[in-house]
């Protein structure tokens, strides 16, 4: 494991995580995060080779539903909760420039 | 009828009391929000109290006027949720700004199986956001005081479920368990906290945080409404294909006092190290002894990966939760960042405005863990440790019926203790997070106090086995009779919190 992770790769990770942190707030999250995959290496005291990984704890194979529309009453509800819309569409600032079409 | 008087109920003698007419719900509901009205303004367990809510739905049960064979089994119980847990038409905000204003569409399968068994709803409880946190001093809102001690942390990340109960402000609660954030806080307020088998109870209109480690459990005063509880909670649901194809429990199962006798009771040493408080560990030897001598076959195991599972939990949390929490965008729900120059930047800026530090910074570690190049060197590797976290258990339960070991390794610690360091404050969850990990059922009684703060007690068994774990939690319970806590009123200090 890689024993610091550098201003710049977490500057990479806070953009793939849709954030935007001041160069300041980039300095302070990368001693945090240091700190806190300093101990991960202690993982590295165990030999995981023929270990098999556990994603999830299943007890039987997952039930699966009929594949069934079923209505629903809640839609004008939950389009209600949304920062904008109109006539029923999620409105969000535009995604295309001019220049660009 | 005062507090104090029901401060040993359990929901049996408030459906005792109602069917003999001593009081109706309407009377219940209202001694708890004058309890609410009186204490939370220092406590700060509630985000949300719906005492109009709370008051119809009181009325409406009485209005139906049921026959006493008819009474639903949860008839006029008060009830607290924590703030993940949706409820159609009250606010569930995780503790976060970025959900300040939404109002759930919808009712969480817990809630509807509530309702139907007559439950009233008091309101929604502090947590630290997003479940984050072993304190409440995430929570992007203010943090909650424990009752025992306003100047202490209730633990977390439940820790508005567990304070409201200690404090009497609900009889019970439920909350959320993802590394021990049922566990923790009803250890360090003093009450009773189940984390079931994972797939036990649906987790369907819980907020996610780590889809493989999120259950949500009961926070109670005693382990028989804990059981009461979970015994209508529990069982399948098509809403949730993590929910185990199991039938609900039942208390029916429970052993007897005879077969509980002959439970064999593991002790591991990885749970009694130099690290736990000798308060905690010498309490929990005491009552190690007091079994041997009551005729219990106790034995030692081991269990030699729990020293990993904190560090594995690290990444595989975290890495979870950057997937999970990529929904909050401002696009459908929730807070969004004012007059953004383009669809990027409202983005960005709507979750580093909207989400508080410690979610920011575990969204960065999970996204690094997953990212490319480190996938392999910290995600598998997390998964990797949590196979033999797993295999550890089921070799400990081939030997042993139960475990037992300490909640927490620190007895409850004070506001800012811990919050400079975001590894101490992990390390609060040490010894909650490898069950979680295994997926396997563990509660969290309390077993006395030391200095009029609570010791928390896990009993841990074997997945599926809540029956045997229940039923051995309220015979310990019946045997060690430590009161559940009791307050007067709460030390209006420190306001500024």
């Amino acid at each position: 494991m890689p024993e610091t992770i550098s201003p710049s790769e977490i500057k990479k990770v806070v953009s793939l995580s849709k954030l935007a942190f001041s160069d300041t707030e980039i300095e302070k999250f990368s001693l945090e995060i240091n700190n806190i995959i300093t101990h991960f290496d202690k993982l590295n005291q165990l030999d995981l080779n023929n270990v098999s990984p556990t994603s999830h704890i299943s007890w039987r194979q997952p039930p699966t539903n009929p594949d069934e529309p079923h209505a629903w009453a809640g839609r004008e509800e939950v389009i209600s909760h949304a920062p904008a819309v109109v006539d029923g569409y999620f409105i969000v600032p535009k995604v295309v420039d001019k220049q660009e079409e | 009828m005062n507090i104090e008087s029901v401060k040993n109920f359990t929901i049996e003698d408030y459906i005792h009391g109602f069917q003999k007419k001593e009081f109706s719900p309407s009377e219940i509901t209202r001694l708890f929000l004058d309890r609410i009205q009186d204490l939370d303004p220092a406590l700060h367990a509630f985000l949300t109290i719906d005492e109009e809510g709370a008051l119809k739905r009181a009325k409406d049960l009485e209005d139906k006027k049921f026959s006493d064979a008819e009474l639903p089994p949860l008839y006029g119980i008060p009830i607290a949720i924590k703030d993940n847990i949706c409820i159609h038409g009250l606010q569930t905000t995780c503790g976060s700004r970025i959900l300040q204003n939404y109002v759930s569409p919808f009712d969480a399968t817990v809630i509807e199986k509530l309702k139907k068994a007559g439950v009233i709803i008091l309101g929604k409880t502090n947590m630290d956001e997003f479940a984050m946190g072993s304190s409440t001093e995430n929570s992007g809102f203010r943090p909650t005081r424990n009752p025992l001690d306003p100047e202490r942390v209730p633990g977390g990340s439940s820790g508005g479920s567990a304070a409201c109960v200690a404090a009497l402000e609900a009889p019970v609660a439920l909350g959320s368990d993802t590394g021990g954030s049922v566990r923790q806080p009803a250890a360090f307020c003093g009450i009773v906290g189940l984390r079931p088998t994972y797939g036990r109870i649906s987790r369907y209109g819980l907020v996610s945080f780590a889809s493989s480690l999120d259950q949500i459990g009961p926070l109670t005063r005693n382990v028989s409404d804990t059981i009461t509880l979970f015994e209508i909670m529990s069982g399948q649901d098509e809403r949730d294909s993590t929910c185990a194809p199991y039938p609900p429990f039942s208390k029916n199962d429970c052993p007897n006092e005879d077969d509980i006798k002959k439970m064999k009771i593991g002790i591991a040493e990885e749970y009694l190290t130099s690290g736990v408080d000798p308060a905690i560990s010498d309490k929990i030897k005491k009552i190690i002894e007091l079994l041997s001598e009551e005729g219990f076959e106790v034995i030692n195991v081991s269990l030699p990966h729990t020293d990993y599972a904190l560090e594995a939990y690290y990444i595989v949390a975290p890495a979870e939760a950057s997937s999970n929490l990529a929904r909050y965008d401002g696009v459908l729900y929730g807070y969004r960042y004012d007059h953004p120059i383009n669809l990027q930047e409202m983005y960005t800026q709507t979750r580093s405005f909207g989400f508080g530090k410690e979610v920011l910074r575990r969204i960065v570690l999970g996204t690094y863990c997953l990212s490319s190049g480190y996938y392999d060197e910290f995600y598998l590797k997390g998964m990797k440790v949590r196979t033999l976290v797993k295999n550890d258990f089921d070799q400990c339960f081939q030997q042993c019926d139960i475990l037992l070991t300490p909640v927490t390794p620190c007895l409850p610690f004070r506001f800012g203790e811990k919050s400079h360091d975001p590894y101490q404050m992990y390390l609060a969850d040490v010894f909650t997070i490898p069950s979680a990990m295994a997926g396997i059922p563990a509660i969290s009684i309390n077993c006395g106090y030391y200095d009029n703060l609570p010791i928390g007690l896990q009993i841990l068994s074997a997945p599926f086995q809540e029956a045997k774990l229940l039923a051995f939690s309220t015979y310990l319970e019946k045997r060690l009779l430590v009161p559940a806590p009791f307050i007067e009123t709460i030390a209006d200090r420190k306001e500024s919190l």
